[in-house]
């Protein structure tokens, strides 16, 4: 562990300190709003349209995030925040291999309207970055909405010791990890080898030399999970891919679910996500290394503040 | 104080001329690398439009035009006017040499005044050589083409070169974070190289060309040898130069020395790059002049100048060209003899899929035919989004020496990406759509199961599934029962390959986790432009009967 400097241990002590001597108001706070741990919106307009607009994108997102005690409950003011969705491969939105854009733009505005200083978009793509991050519509919306789009730097990784039960040493991207928030944003995926790709796989996307990995998948993005520690996973479930995943391409295998949903339990949210592709979460692997490694809840119905809501 | 000659104004004028066509050059190999949807890629093409010598082989190898080719009659008209303008005003490698030229122009001086010399004649031989090869349906033009030259040299080592120099520069900055009286280095070198890396750069990672030394040291060769005669590649080696020195043997732009003040000093000579002999009254060589003004700047008494004649009303002689008719049919055999040279190898054979590592990017022609358009130019090379379009070295045969070919190790041919071929200015590469070029087989994947992880190690691996990027993907997992080593069964699921599917894009041996030879690779079996290399059958679904009372049917309904 690295050793705390003497002004560090002096703020966080007195951060400790009128943490507990303002703990009364604040768990009188909690009370009044009581904001969920999870929340899944879902789109109830009539009609339907048939494909997703950005409508429908803005508001199950406001609605998801305002649920769960708003933005500002994870992003401080004057915050980096770095969101971090889906874009590994060079499709398009109607594709659903990557983060819906339209939720995105929601999410950077929300994360400006908190008090971020500065919001980040990144991920590290299997394809080419550039070409990437123009055909999944993100990079402009990105622009439009005055984020920074960060095209990551693969030369920039640093190996960083991380101690999990099979990944000892991974290299992570520094400008990543010192942000001071980062939002998962998955999208959900069918996945050819890992069944579904979620919310845990998603933290595949802020390491390198990932190729081994799938050697014993589970357990490495377990360990990949444990490490970054997420505070909030927000899952794009507007367009799901339900065969021939990751990459997809086939428009049939596109459903449109049209639901958002956010947690502070990324297991949960996960097991959420199996449920609405289809499969069952204890078969599948990431959920069950990931609730046995104690990293969430399996049964989010009982043992966390849920909630559904139409909007 | 002294002013210039009004003179000197038109060298400055046809300086500012090299230097616009010479960045416009660059800029637009530069940006090759990437287009926006709906940039137009013809654009890009414009110089090898404009180069005449392009179209003659391409025409005389092939008799097909490609494209907006037929501009290059601009260039031929301007030439039978002017002369050589083209060499001296707007081609960019001929500004390149006057720079360097300009650089050893000290070294130059020393020498003697220069006439021509029997090394003109090397240009015309080459030219020679080309036109007999080509009309036997082969050329070796790309290696020696101006435009051709130049540009595959900026693609292939110039450019990478550059990006590997700022890159690892900043990443060696950044990494050893060094402090100059406790000021952070890093502070001004990273805002720099993130506007590099979003703005400038055309790419995301840095690349790197197998072929790419020997092509840098042709470039620097030819650079070096403007120590020796300024110009020299223009004055001695350009076969282009050549072909425009004929189409100027009497243009109407002529050099007039006047006799009544000229001093005989020589000094017109010295400064000629070409060796035209501007001194020598009536023996001028249009064929070799650059029209570049540089003798009309140089002479202190005022004898030279350009004058337009019209046809028929010529006044000012000029000197022959120095290429016998019995030297041509020299060339030309020894073009034809060279080309048989070039095909004296299993390379050359119809149809054979010879060496197996040659994949040729989706849409390029049958062999025989895609080294009859190709010219070796590296536009493909330059725009590929994944660096996977190298050149070829002498494996694919000398006469497709640095032609276009796939290296999956180094990068997978994008599937949702048709740039070689929009680019491509001499359609060697045909231009395909998305949905075309998604359909085009360039190859097959197979996997070497005696390394292939989920076969040898009995366990989990599909990186090349999960990169598949066909729906249904084209590798496909089955569940296997694989005894391990304390003799426990357990089940894996192995990935297996759809030979009907497969496109041979070359992501999945790009993405195996066996970084040195991987476990999947792809040769060009079943590639849809050549029918000899197809050795698998296509079957309809019901080829595999599943009820034995089903099987009395032929398989073979195809």
């Amino acid at each position: 562990m690295k050793k705390k400097t003497r002004r560090q241990f002096i703020f966080e002590t007195g951060l400790y300190a009128g943490a507990l001597a303002l703990q009364p108001v604040i768990g009188r706070a909690q009370d009044v709003q009581a904001p969920l741990d999870m929340v899944v919106c879902k789109w109830k307009g009539d009609p339907i349209p048939e494909e997703p607009t950005r409508e429908i994108a803005d508001k199950l997102t406001k609605k998801a995030i305002e649920a769960i005690g708003g933005l500002e409950r994870f992003v401080k003011k004057g915050d980096v925040v770095w969101i971090k969705p889906n874009i590994a491969w060079d499709r398009t939105p109607e594709q659903a291999a990557n983060t819906n854009p339209d939720l995105l733009r929601t999410l950077i505005e929300l994360c400006f309207n908190a008090g971020a200083k500065t919001v980040k978009v990144g991920d590290n793509p299997c394809h080419d970055s550039k070409k990437t991050y123009i055909t999944s519509g993100i990079g402009a919306v990105v622009k439009e909405a005055g984020a920074e789009l960060v095209y990551v730097d693969r030369s920039r990784f640093k190996e960083t010791e991380i101690n999990g039960e099979r990944l000892k040493k991974i290299p992570l991207y520094p400008e990543m990890i010192e942000s001071d928030i980062i939002l998962n944003v998955p999208i959900a995926k069918h996945h050819g080898e890992a069944t579904v790709t979620l919310g845990m796989k998603n933290y595949m996307g802020v390491v390198e030399n990932r190729r081994m990995f799938h050697q014993d998948l589970p357990t490495c993005i377990k360990d990949i999970t444990a490490y970054m520690k997420p505070k909030i996973t927000i899952l794009d479930a507007i367009r799901v891919l339900t065969a021939n995943g990751p990459t997809g391409g086939d428009l049939k295998d596109v459903k449109r679910l049209n639901i958002v949903a956010a947690s502070v339990d990324i297991v949960a949210l996960d097991t959420f996500g199996c449920e609405i592709l289809n499969y069952d979460p204890n078969k599948i692997g990431t959920v069950k290394k990931g609730f046995e490694a104690g990293l969430g809840q399996m049964d989010y119905k009982n043992k966390l503040k849920y909630q559904e809501i139409l909007v | 104080m002294k002013f210039k000659k009004p003179r000197s104004l038109m060298q400055w004028i046809r300086r500012l001329s090299q230097i616009i066509f010479f960045v416009l050059f660059i800029c637009l190999a530069w940006e090759l690398h990437f287009l926006e949807e709906g940039e137009s890629p013809e654009s890009y093409k414009i110089f090898f439009h404009l180069d005449p010598l392009i179209f003659l082989l391409t025409f005389l190898s092939t008799w097909t035009i490609a494209g907006l080719s037929f501009l290059c009659l601009i260039t031929v008209v301007a030439t039978l006017l002017l002369g050589r303008v083209f060499c001296g005003w707007f081609c960019p490698f001929g500004a390149y040499h006057t720079f360097f030229s300009w650089l050893a122009r000290k070294r130059n001086r020393k020498k003697e005044s220069q006439s021509r010399t029997p090394a003109h004649r090397v240009k015309y031989f080459i030219l020679f050589a080309m036109l007999g090869m080509s009309l036997f349906g082969g050329h070796w033009f790309g290696i020696f083409d101006p435009f051709s030259f130049f540009y595959r040299a900026l693609s292939t080592s110039v450019f990478p070169a550059f990006h590997i120099a700022i890159e690892d520069t900043s990443n060696a900055i950044y990494n050893e974070d060094p402090k100059i009286f406790g000021f952070h280095l890093t502070s001004i070198t990273e805002p720099i190289y993130q506007q590099f890396r979003t703005h400038i750069s055309k790419i995301s990672q840095k690349t790197f060309y197998t072929e790419g030394t020997i092509i840098a040291f042709t470039l620097i060769l030819i650079t070096g040898l403007n120590f020796v005669r300024p110009r020299f590649w223009c004055r001695y080696i350009c076969p282009l130069g050549g072909f425009l020195g004929i189409l100027s043997l009497k243009p109407i732009l002529r050099l007039s020395n006047d006799e009544n003040t000229c001093t005989n000093c020589r000094l017109c000579s010295k400064a000629c790059p070409a060796g035209a002999q501007p001194e020598q009254r009536g023996n001028w060589l249009p064929t070799e002049c650059f029209v570049c003004w540089d003798c009309i700047a140089t002479c202190k008494s005022n004898s030279l100048s350009f004058q337009f004649q019209l046809p028929g009303k010529t006044k000012i002689k000029t000197g022959k060209i120095d290429y016998p008719r019995r030297t041509v049919l020299t060339a030309m055999a020894t073009g034809i003899v060279g080309l048989l040279g070039f095909r004296v190898v299993p390379q050359a054979k119809q149809g054979q899929p010879f060496p197996d590592t040659l994949i040729r990017p989706p849409g390029s022609r049958v062999e025989r035919e895609f080294l009859q358009h190709c010219i070796q130019c590296g536009a493909c090379m330059r725009a590929c989004p994944t660096n996977a379009i190298q050149p070829a070295g002498i494996e694919a045969g000398w006469e497709a020496l640095w032609t276009p070919k796939l290296v999956p190790k180094i990068g997978y041919c994008l599937y949702s990406c048709n740039i070689c071929g929009q680019v491509c200015p001499t359609q060697a590469i045909q231009p395909l759509s998305l949905e075309e070029k998604q359909k085009t087989k360039i190859g097959l994947a197979t996997f070497d199961k005696s390394r292939c992880i989920p076969y040898s190690y009995g366990r989990e691996c599909a990186v090349c599934e999960e990169h598949c990027p066909l729906s249904p993907k084209a590798i496909h997992l089955v569940e296997r029962e694989v005894i391990l080593r304390d003799g426990k069964i357990t089940k894996i699921r192995q990935p297996e390959v759809d030979p009907n599917l497969c496109i041979g894009c070359g992501i999945c041996e790009w993405s195996c986790v066996f970084q040195d030879r991987a476990a999947i690779r792809v040769t060009p079996a079943n590639e849809s432009r050549n029918s000899k290399n197809q050795p698998i059958l296509t079957f309809e679904q019901d080829y595999y009967p599943t009820d034995s009372s089903n099987s009395s049917g032929s398989p073979y309904s195809f």
